[in-house]
């Protein structure tokens, strides 16, 4: 059929009344000329109409004959169905009700889901080609260590390979291996912005030359990074975001060429990046945005120190050249690194993975994992909808007997059901459209912050395209079921057995099957949810070791062009700590290099038995009164005084863990420990706390004196202070003091402590607030399913229940004897759906802390709480079977 | 009254119709019927019941065109006239015909 025939055919269905009309005129004209015709030939003009009309046969006939042609028969027959489904189902509201509501709440969960997983990993990365771009780490296998899994979630185990970033002396060697087409490597790099409001720190990024040409990126105006700017010493060039240049300099068309100061140095303003450009790590961490390019200008003792990995890398491989094939081009280059530099490189090799792959990696596994289980509601959606419509065709038996003895076909009843199923489906897909717009909005505010590509959640034509579809599945399979059985119905069969059987054992095989399936799928999400659940509160419980309520911290990053050395950046906290202390409201402070869960350091130290033996310890230089502000208690020794300054013997506190694990559980005060060349006398031992939040092992830790700060490669920034009352009413005060020393220093990343512990739980709450939403959901479900089931039956069994009172039973018995067929359902779908959880709970590890995706309480919860709500749904039904009164149930029949 | 008269053979309905289109100007139902009736000599009669569903199927496909005009007597009635694609339909239908027809007549031949 051509193109033009199908327009021309799709014109007559919006003009069918017009077409009709001329036909029949065009008709009437016939049949006229015909009887004068005749009468010409000498008919009476009564017989010449006669024999005209006669001779042009049934014009009804023709007409339809035509419509045929038309192809309005199929069309007729639809609006038809349509019609019928509507008045069928206006005539039951309430199932009507129930099955778009249902299919709402299915349809809405896994859009919304599905429409944050699709803007996080599906979109294509906003780069041209990016199926060529790649992300290229390096991977160490770490020598096998004592129990470094003792408590906890994703701890490293023992002989594990540990993913670091690369060695900028490396990539030129990983460069030629011939598979790139250009490579380039970047990170963070934030500088305290002055001279352009009030003194501020922003995020930006420190990258290599080829950067942008990697990501095939162009500024809107000017250049970005040559080789020659990528010189130390070169001339300091910066590329500017777009919102940087709109919102700080206000979009001034003259930018180029202007000086912007960052850590105090003049930057020249090369370039601007179009408002849409955003930069891996920008894609990675939605919350940080960085608003600067510099050149990364490597010093040259970088460009030698291949032991040092600190950069990440972005690839865009050689046209024609796979993920697998520069994998094992760069596993050569890895082998010939580990010969040539066996010191530095004997246990690194370099790992590529599709950028978006490796941007994503992090939290696509929960991702996954909460797509699946609304995928589960889905499935107990249509299950459940089957069992409804199932219900209500078994009602309309002895309608569709009827309407087979009147010479209905098969088909036709097929086909009305299906509209039927159909028109849910549809409107159900609409309700759900609204409640998965409304969902998305509250899932974004939901998720944790650092989820990448948080901003571009949005109902695209992919999200659109998946719900219409998953709409339309779902309406044929549930309409299908109830479809098939209609058709099955034999006319004389149906109408002999009278108006209300319970339908044939196949619909009650097929009954028993839905509502068994929606208790075990539901089974299956209360387990995952609970099994979340608890982890949750494991981790909520966990005692972080030291103080969280009340206390404020903040960042204050002194720049390397006006605090030179490590004694200056001291002096400068040291008389902060002075004018903060006597502030009204202020119990207590404390400096150091980085306070708990606000990132840190870790090095290699050695203790005294074993001085060449390198250990990892995480970290800090802290000030004097930081174990008082955090209350970390002392259990031997002493803390740090004043006494232990900078030209002071060097000193260290180590905490319990360091002394069980690394000094055989000795009394650590006395001992001595190294860290590089430097020897410190231990002079104390704290408790133990997590670092990094509830969810963090226990690591061993060391503390050096604030004060002797110059002797490590960290810098002081940090200040945290303990208050009487609500800390954030001090934020003002303490910044007023800041300025007060220094009118350019900014002062960041306020927090109370207590908000950070919320931040850092806010992943693993969003992932156990959604699993027991859904499992709440699919309850909710499973127990209509088993309400209306049973309900249904009751009403069919009336008459038997009747005359089993009649005859003597007890209302006890009755009431059994509707409980035992629910209970059989409930008993096999726990069985089944233990059985699910305990295979599909491999998948939810990953996710779980201190607790086992085998934990029987959960299962017996789980169970427990799913037998004890549908057979509260049972009841209702069964006690109204058990109060039949068989008189009225006699008489009915 | 008139000499024997047959039914048109199933399938050479729409050749007919394309034909009388071909030459002439264009015509209405009535005037079809009546022309494909009259060249054959009284011996094709269209059988008017099924002409108009033809009409109206030869209008989808495109081979013909029916434009809404007056008859000599200032009635309204639809004309009909060929398309370029029912010209070459034509060519297609009475090339296919003319095929079967001598097919035909041989298989007569031998017999």
């Amino acid at each position: 059929m051509s193109f033009g025939e199908w327009g021309r055919r799709l014109a007559r269905i919006f003009d069918r009344d017009r077409a009709a009309s001329e036909l029949d005129e065009e008709m009437r004209l016939h049949v006229e000329l015909r009887a004068r015709q005749l009468r010409e030939r000498g008919l009476s003009p009564v017989e010449a109409g006669y024999a005209a009309r006669r001779r042009f046969g049934n014009p009804l006939a023709a007409h339809d004959s035509s419509a045929g042609v038309w192809g309005w028969n199929i069309w007729e027959r639809f609006i038809q169905d349509v019609r019928h489904a509507l008045r069928s189902l206006s005539k039951s509201p309430g199932f009507a009700a129930v099955a778009v509501a249902t299919l709402a709440a299915g349809l809405g969960m896994n859009t919304a889901v599905f429409s944050v997983v699709n803007a996080v990993m599906l979109r294509r990365l906003p780069y041209p080609e990016p199926g060529r771009l790649v992300s290229l780490w390096e991977e160490q296998l770490k020598p096998d260590r004592e129990n470094f899994n003792s408590s906890g979630m994703q701890a490293g185990s023992a002989g594990s390979l540990l993913r670091t970033t690369v060695s900028v002396a490396n990539i030129a060697d990983y460069a030629g291996s011939g598979a790139f087409a250009g490579m380039a490597s970047y990170d963070f790099r934030a500088a305290n912005l002055t001279g352009i409001g009030s003194p501020e720190r922003i995020a930006g990024e420190a990258v290599s030359a080829g950067f942008f040409e990697v990501l095939g990126a162009a500024p809107v105006l000017g250049r970005t990074f040559t080789a020659a700017d990528d010189r130390p010493g070169a001339p300091l060039v910066v590329v500017l975001t777009h919102d940087f240049w709109m919102e700080r300099l206000g979009g001034d068309p003259e930018v180029l060429g202007r000086e912007v100061l960052l850590d105090g140095a003049p930057y020249r303003v090369i370039g601007v990046m179009p408002g849409l450009f955003r930069s891996p790590l920008q894609v990675a961490y939605a919350e940080d945005a960085a608003e600067f390019f510099v050149p990364a200008a490597y010093p040259k003792s970088q460009l030698a120190a291949r032991g040092d990995h600190d950069v990440n890398v972005v690839a865009r491989l050689r046209p024609g050249v796979t993920v697998a094939a520069a994998q094992a081009a760069l596993e050569s280059v890895s082998a010939g690194l580990q010969k040539q530099f066996p010191r530095t490189n004997a246990n690194f090799h370099a790992v590529v993975a599709p950028l978006g792959d490796d941007l994503v990696h992090k939290v696509s596994g929960p991702l996954w994992i909460l797509l699946a289980a609304s995928g589960v509601i889905v499935l107990i959606t249509c299950v459940n909808m089957a069992n409804l419509m199932l219900v209500r065709a078994v009602r309309r038996q002895h309608e569709s007997s009827v309407r087979m003895a009147l010479g209905a076909g098969r088909w036709g009843l097929v086909r009305q059901y299906l509209t039927e199923s159909l028109i849910i489906a549809g409107a159900g897909c609409a309700a759900g459209m609204a409640v998965g717009l409304a969902l998305m909005k509250k899932l974004v505010a939901m998720a944790p912050p650092e989820t990448p590509r948080l901003a571009e959640v949005a109902m695209d034509w992919r999200v659109f395209g998946v719900a219409a579809a998953v709409a339309t599945v779902t309406g044929l399979v549930f309409g299908l079921v109830p479809a098939w059985q209609a058709s099955r119905a034999q006319a004389a069969e149906a109408l002999k057995t009278a108006a209300r059987g319970t339908g044939t054992k196949y619909q009650a095989r097929w009954r028993a099957v839905l509502t068994t399936a929606e208790i075990s799928l539901s089974l299956v999400l209360l387990v995952g949810a609970g099994l979340l659940l608890r982890s949750f509160m494991a981790a909520m419980g966990v005692d972080l070791g030291f103080r969280t309520e009340r206390v404020l911290a903040m960042k204050i990053n002194l720049p390397e062009l006006r605090y030179k050395t490590g004694d200056a950046r001291f002096a400068f906290f040291r008389e902060l700590e002075a004018r903060v202390k006597p502030l009204p409201g202020v119990e207590a402070v404390a400096f150091a290099n980085r306070m708990p869960m606000r990132g840190g350091w870790s090095t290699g130290v050695s203790v005294d038995p074993a001085p060449d033996q390198d250990l990892d310890a995480a970290a800090q230089a802290i000030s004097t009164g930081y174990f008082e502000t955090l209350e970390i208690p002392l259990l031997r020794g002493r803390f740090f005084t004043a006494q232990d300054g900078a030209d002071a013997p060097p000193v260290a506190i180590v905490n319990r863990e360091f002394a069980r694990r690394y000094m055989q559980d000795r009394d650590p005060v006395g001992g001595r420990l190294r860290r590089g060349t430097n020897w410190c006398r231990i002079v104390g031992e704290v408790n133990d706390i997590r670092r990094r939040g509830k969810l963090d092992t226990i690591n061993p830790q060391v503390y050096f004196s604030a004060a002797q700060t110059a002797q490590y490669p960290v810098q002081l920034s940090d200040l945290a202070v303990r208050t009487a009352g609500d800390p954030r009413r001090l934020v003002h005060a303490i910044q007023q003091q800041v300025w007060a020393l220094d009118r350019d220093q900014p002062v960041t990343n306020v927090r109370t402590m207590q908000e950070i512990v919320g931040e850092l739980v806010a992943e693993n709450r969003f992932e156990m607030v959604l699993l027991v939403t859904f499992a709440g959901v699919a309850v909710l479900l499973a127990t209509t399913g088993i309400f209306g089931v049973l309900s249904y039956l009751v009403s069919q069994r009336t008459s038997e229940l009747g005359i089993r009172v009649a005859l003597g039973a007890s209302p006890w018995r009755i009431l059994w004897l509707v409980l035992r067929q629910a209970g059989g359902w409930i008993g096999t779908g726990l069985a089944l759906g233990a059985a699910g959880a305990l295979a599909l709970t491999y998948y939810l590890e990953a996710l779980l802390f201190q607790v086992k995706r085998t934990d029987p309480w959960t299962y017996a919860g789980a169970a427990l709480l799913l037998t004890a709500v549908s057979l509260a749904a049972a009841l209702i039904p069964a006690r109204r079977g058990a109060k039949v009164d068989p008189m009225t149930a006699l008489r009915y029949e | 009254m008139r000499g024997e008269r047959d039914e048109i053979p199933p399938g050479t309905l729409e050749m007919l119709i394309l034909t009388t289109l071909a030459s002439g100007p264009a015509r209405h139902g009535f005037e079809i019927a009546e022309s494909i009736l009259s060249v054959s000599e009284d011996v094709l009669q269209v059988e008017e019941g099924s002409l108009y569903p033809a009409l109206q199927r030869m209008l989808l496909k495109g081979w013909i065109r029916g434009d809404w005009g007056k008859t000599e007597e200032n009635r309204r009635a639809r004309f009909y006239r060929l398309t370029t694609e029912g010209r070459r339909q034509l060519e297609r239908e009475v090339e296919r015909y003319r095929r079967v027809a001598r097919a035909i007549a041989r298989v007569l031949a031998t017999a």
